[in-house]
């Protein structure tokens, strides 16, 4: 086994651990930490594949930015005066089906198509992204800019909206 | 093959915590999960140098652009939960089967 593999395979349990926590865990702040567990995991594919870039912005962003919302919510929501909130899940059959299903078409649509081993990986650093940023995806840029933009507004009437 | 089995696998737990989960906040939480591994999927995909593929620097600011929207789905996700609980004192998906407002 190689160096490579082996690091594939820790990330990716990691990031299995993190996401199977966030879906089954039945408290709402080891959901959180499962939550965060699986972003971290996915940050350290992207440096590792070198899309250090990408990997840092997913840190700042999901890590530092979206994960710190998902606690504010908890916070401000799950106020629960007899101890800490618990998350109720129904085990359902149907679920179990439509999910495990999607994995099986798609894994057997797909799996001619996705090579077996990622050892290439990303060369391009920071100049080439601000070369396709400011080159062909001029307009993705603009776009991503006025819909931030149009989501902090929109943010500000939903949560303020009831007090004006 | 290694790389579609776990991000599908991922996507697919997402999946399952989407279509289970009674709590709002869960629920995004799992959106999340998906998002990941969609993205994961992508970048891993020009990591792995399919041939023909967008230049790699395109791929990067994909990848760049659904942290962008990520985030802005979570935000007003999550402003939606907040006034959803504001009003009606709960966010558990079951109580919240009305549509009439």
């Amino acid at each position: 086994m190689t160096v490579a593999s082996l690091i594939f395979i820790l990330l990716g349990a990691v990031a299995t651990i993190g996401a199977v926590m966030t879906v089954f865990a039945r408290d709402v702040t080891r959901m959180a930490i499962g939550l965060g567990t699986f972003l971290v995991a996915v940050a350290g594919f992207f440096v590792y594949w070198g899309a250090t870039f990408l990997g840092v912005a997913q840190l700042f962003v999901y890590v530092g930015g979206v994960l710190v919302l998902v606690l504010f919510a908890i916070m401000l929501v799950h106020r629960n005066p007899e101890g800490s909130p618990h998350l109720e899940t129904r085990h359902d059959v149907s679920a179990l089906a439509v999910a495990g299903g999607l994995f099986i078409m798609v894994v057997m649509a797909l799996r001619d198509d996705v090579p077996a081993s990622v050892d290439q990986g990303i060369s391009s650093g920071p100049q080439e992204l601000a070369e396709a940023f400011l080159g062909p995806m001029l307009t993705h840029f603009e776009i991503g800019g006025v819909l931030l933009l149009a989501v902090l507004v929109a943010v500000v009437v939903i949560v303020g909206g009831e007090e004006r | 093959m290694s790389l579609l089995v776990l991000t599908m696998g991922l996507f697919s737990l997402g999946l399952y915590g989407v279509l289970t989960r009674r709590d709002l906040v869960a629920v995004l939480a799992s959106i999340e999960v998906m998002l990941g591994a969609a993205t994961l999927l992508l970048v891993g995909l020009a990591a792995a140098g399919t041939p023909a593929g967008p230049s790699e620097g395109a791929v990067e600011a994909t990848g760049v652009m659904i942290i962008v929207l990520a985030a802005a789905e979570a935000a007003i996700g999550l402003a939606l939960v907040i006034s959803v609980a504001k009003r009606f004192k709960t966010t558990r998906v079951d109580d919240l089967a009305e549509v009439k407002g």
